[in-house]
């Protein structure tokens, strides 16, 4: 929108008689209010849209997975669904499963978990009973009991992902964490 | 880079036509005229801004849409600032625009050739008004809930084809999800879009406009010129009118003073200092009222500042005269506005425009002082919203305390027994049984026929139970009605109101033996009598009692009648075992008339539940019941607060 400001203008000159750095000022005046007008809402919008990168998963929780019994010493690993409190948002849902976990009891008081996340491209790996192995149904990588990557150019960058045990009395307790798909190191997911 | 701007300009014509509006020197109206559609045009650009991240974060669904808006306002960075700016732009846009007609009618300038400017002008603010509407229901709150149910109900007003139009505004039956996804998709999807264009169309041809006058004032002003030194001077005038200087200091100003006006109303409430005990959610930025409760409406619902004036002006209609009030009148006010121009070319018809104008001006705002004043003075509208105020805090605090279940917010509301007692006890319970204290605050029946339950089964409620002046105390009666004429303060506190217990064995006692019997077993004893049956409250199923606890009760002769952990298996009167516990209140409420409870002698006292094999045949689920105990024995969750 323009109008005249030179005619109505009383501090300087008489009409159409003003500079052109007043012109250049005035244009760049405008600029700044204009532009600082519309950026608080732009500002406002994007921190808020940045929201998500300030909350935390809930990576690291211990939690009781198993009763030491229910393992077999030396037996086959048994695929154990992780319940935690699930936030999603705003909503909170109490005891839900969240992933799962291989659990397999190495010695009488040892237990070996295993993320069942495939560390390539997150798929989840089964079980392979007759062979004795973990095959991941989508590109094929297999691992052995404890984890081990099998083939030599595995599509698996790095071996099964180990999670922390604490066998306490009867109750097995896991540190249940995920970590990032397709690096050769183990980074946790946050 | 100038190769660059040349290759756009080539194809757009963008950059040239802006250097040829500059050649051709487009001036004005007055200028502060113009700051209007930049002013508007700002104001719409941050609609479009904050309400598109707003998008990012909200759920349009029944059980979803409050609780997003919780997380925004309460959990995400800048979220209250982002809820408040966008709700307070939405009402300056639509005041601007309301502004921008007013100065546009009495400023003459609506005339030829601008009819269709003003008339874009006077569609763009019908669309703000239906832009706030939508918008008014998105946030699922009690006040946006029932104020959309009553004008979609409005509907309903239309011959023929209102049912049918009820259903397809609200996308079913009733409202629910596709209510707000159908609001959601109208607002931020069609309204928004429509505006715009009517905006860029009406920015446009007011240029349009303001081009032709310059070229007249132009022509006319060179006439004159040829005329002599009066002429001259004119010319000189018009000349300098018709220059082309910018004012874009203006209107970056306009919009500077739009962006402080909605800062400072999304930061009104701490302008007094930040509220003790309060979140930045709570004092800041758009309100967040509580989730609405389709079983218990708001009766506070009114609608915001522009419509207060239609919503009284309606309070003039009743029946199917309804239809005038929310159809008829407002349509005909648009179509009145659009025929303005038209009307202006009769010699007297823009005086008529403006005469009009200013009345329903006066009009509007006479009819929303009214409404505000009605409001102000009515005590039970102020009830409804500071009870609707108090649910609004209490569904917070339970948010905090437990999260939001699948089931959404109102749920927490739901499973409260400080929020549910109330009620049910209000539908189930008032109209025999107080809930008051000596001063007579808390809840007090009409016709009080049954004991004052505030208390129920303390040691102070028992003190009295057991005082021969108050356990039949009770004003007296009207001759004519037989009620009992009752204060706030005077009134049964026991079995006064009662038909049967009034004269029954327990009145009988207290009266009579009980004095004697407090003599034989020594009055220091007497007080711990009533210590431990208070106690019993407290006890838990099952649990046993000591020998003591026995005797303490059995020395006053109370098993005669009652039931007492083993102690007399035939009783005529209540089990005392557990007494005031809250498994003896769900007990007696479900079932009064049980041998354990009142039996036979039970007088009016209805069974809430008596069939625990069927609840649907019940008046009240177990859940109902066990809030209504709660709520009567004072137990809920409470947050801690800072004393503390």
């Amino acid at each position: 929108m323009e109008s005249p400001v030179r005619a109505t203008c009383h501090c300087c000159g008489g009409p159409g008689a003003g500079p052109p750095r007043r012109g250049f000022l005035a244009k760049s005046l405008a600029l700044v209010l204009g532009a600082a007008a519309f950026a608080t809402p732009v500002v406002v919008g994007i921190v808020s849209f940045l929201n998500p990168l300030r909350q935390k998963g809930q990576a690291g929780e211990l939690v009781r997975l198993a009763s030491l019994e229910g393992l077999l010493e030396g037996g086959p690993p048994v695929k154990t669904p992780v319940i935690m409190d699930r936030v999603d948002a705003w909503n909170r849902f109490p005891k839900q499963p969240v992933g799962a976990v291989f659990l397999r009891r190495t010695a009488k008081d040892q237990v070996l978990a295993l993320q069942v996340v495939c560390p390539h491209a997150g798929c989840f790996v089964d079980y392979d009973e007759a062979n004795q192995r973990y095959v991941c149904p989508c590109h094929k990588a297999t691992f052995d009991l404890d984890g081990k990557r099998l083939e030599e150019r595995s599509e698996s960058p790095r071996d099964l992902d180990e999670l922390e045990v604490d066998v306490r009395g009867p109750e097995v307790w896991v540190k249940f964490e995920r970590f990032q798909p397709g690096s050769t190191d183990k980074i946790p997911q946050v | 880079m100038k190769a660059l701007l040349q290759w756009i300009d080539d194809r757009t014509g963008v950059l040239s036509a802006r250097q040829d509006r500059r050649q051709a020197g487009v001036p004005q109206q007055p200028a502060w005229l113009g700051v209007w559609p930049s002013a508007i045009l700002f104001t719409f650009a941050v609609q479009a801004v904050t309400g598109f991240f707003l998008w990012t974060f909200y759920s349009p669904s029944a059980q979803t849409a409050w609780e997003s808006l919780y997380f925004i306002q309460y959990e995400v960075a800048g979220g209250w600032l982002l809820r408040g700016m966008h709700y307070y732009a939405g009402q300056v846009l639509l005041a601007l625009i309301g502004l921008y007609v007013l100065t546009m009618i009495f400023s003459g300038t609506y005339r030829a050739p601008r009819e269709l400017v003003f008339g874009l002008a006077v569609v763009m603010a019908a669309m703000t008004i239906a832009l706030l509407l939508t918008g008014d229901l998105l946030s699922w709150s009690q006040r946006g809930y029932w104020s959309t149910d009553v004008r979609t109900k409005f509907l309903f007003l239309l011959p023929w084809v209102g049912g049918d139009l009820y259903k397809l505004a609200v996308g079913g039956p009733g409202m629910g999800h596709l209510t707000l996804t159908r609001f959601l998709a109208l607002h931020a999807g069609l309204f928004s879009a429509v505006f715009g264009v009517l905006l860029v169309l009406h920015v446009c041809w007011a240029r349009r406009a303001a081009l032709r006058d310059a070229h007249v004032a132009f022509r006319s002003a060179k006439a004159a010129s040829s005329r002599g030194a009066e002429g001259q001077e004119k010319a000189a005038f018009a000349e300098r009118k018709a220059t082309l200087v910018d004012s874009r200091v203006l209107n970056a100003l306009a919009c500077v003073a739009v962006m402080a006006m909605v800062l400072v109303m999304s930061c009104w409430g701490a302008l007094g200092g930040r509220p003790a005990g309060q979140l930045p959610g709570d004092y800041l930025g758009a309100e967040l009222g509580s989730p609405p409760d389709p079983g218990d409406a708001y009766a506070a619902a009114r609608p915001d500042w522009y419509f207060v004036g239609l919503y009284q002006f309606a309070h003039y209609f009743s029946g199917g005269w309804k239809i005038v009030p929310i159809f008829v009148v407002p349509g005909l006010l648009v179509l009145g506005f659009l025929a303005m121009p038209f009307i202006a070319r009769w010699r007297a018809g823009h005086g008529l425009n403006v005469v009009a104008t200013a009345a329903l001006a006066i009009g509007v705002v006479a009819l929303t002082a009214i409404s505000k004043y009605q409001d102000a003075k009515d005590e039970g509208h102020q009830a409804s919203l500071a009870a609707a105020e108090q649910d609004a805090v209490r569904v917070k605090e339970l948010i905090r305390a437990q999260g939001i279940p699948s089931a959404g917010a109102l749920a927490l509301l739901w499973e409260d027994p400080k929020s549910q007692g109330p009620k049910l006890f209000k539908q189930h319970c008032l109209s025999c049984h107080d809930r008051a204290a000596a001063d007579g605050s808390g809840m007090l029946a009409q016709d009080p026929s049954a004991p004052n339950l505030h208390g129920f089964a303390s040691a102070e409620w028992l003190a009295g139970l057991f005082d021969p002046k108050r356990i039949a105390y009770a004003p007296p009666r009207d001759p004519q009605t037989n009620k009992l004429q009752c204060t706030p303060t005077d009134r049964p506190r026991y079995f006064g109101g009662t038909e049967k217990l009034v004269k029954g064995d327990m009145v009988d006692f207290v009266k009579g033996n009980l004095r004697e019997v407090r003599k034989d077993v020594g009055e220091e004893e007497f007080p711990k009598m009533i210590e431990t049956l208070a106690a019993e409250a407290k006890r838990r199923p099952g649990e046993k009692a000591s020998a003591e606890v026995k005797q303490a009760i059995g020395d006053f002769t109370c098993f005669d009648c009652h039931h007492f952990h083993g102690e007399n298996k035939a009783p005529s009167a209540p089990h005392l075992t557990g007494y005031g516990s809250r498994e003896w209140l769900v007990g007696i409420i479900s079932d009064p008339g049980h041998p354990r409870f009142y039996g036979k002698n039970n007088e009016r006292m209805p069974a809430y539940a008596k069939t625990p094999q069927s609840p649907e045949d019940n008046i009240l689920s177990l859940r109902q019941i066990e809030m209504l105990a709660d709520w009567l024995r004072g137990v809920w969750y409470e947050p801690l607060t800072h004393s503390e």
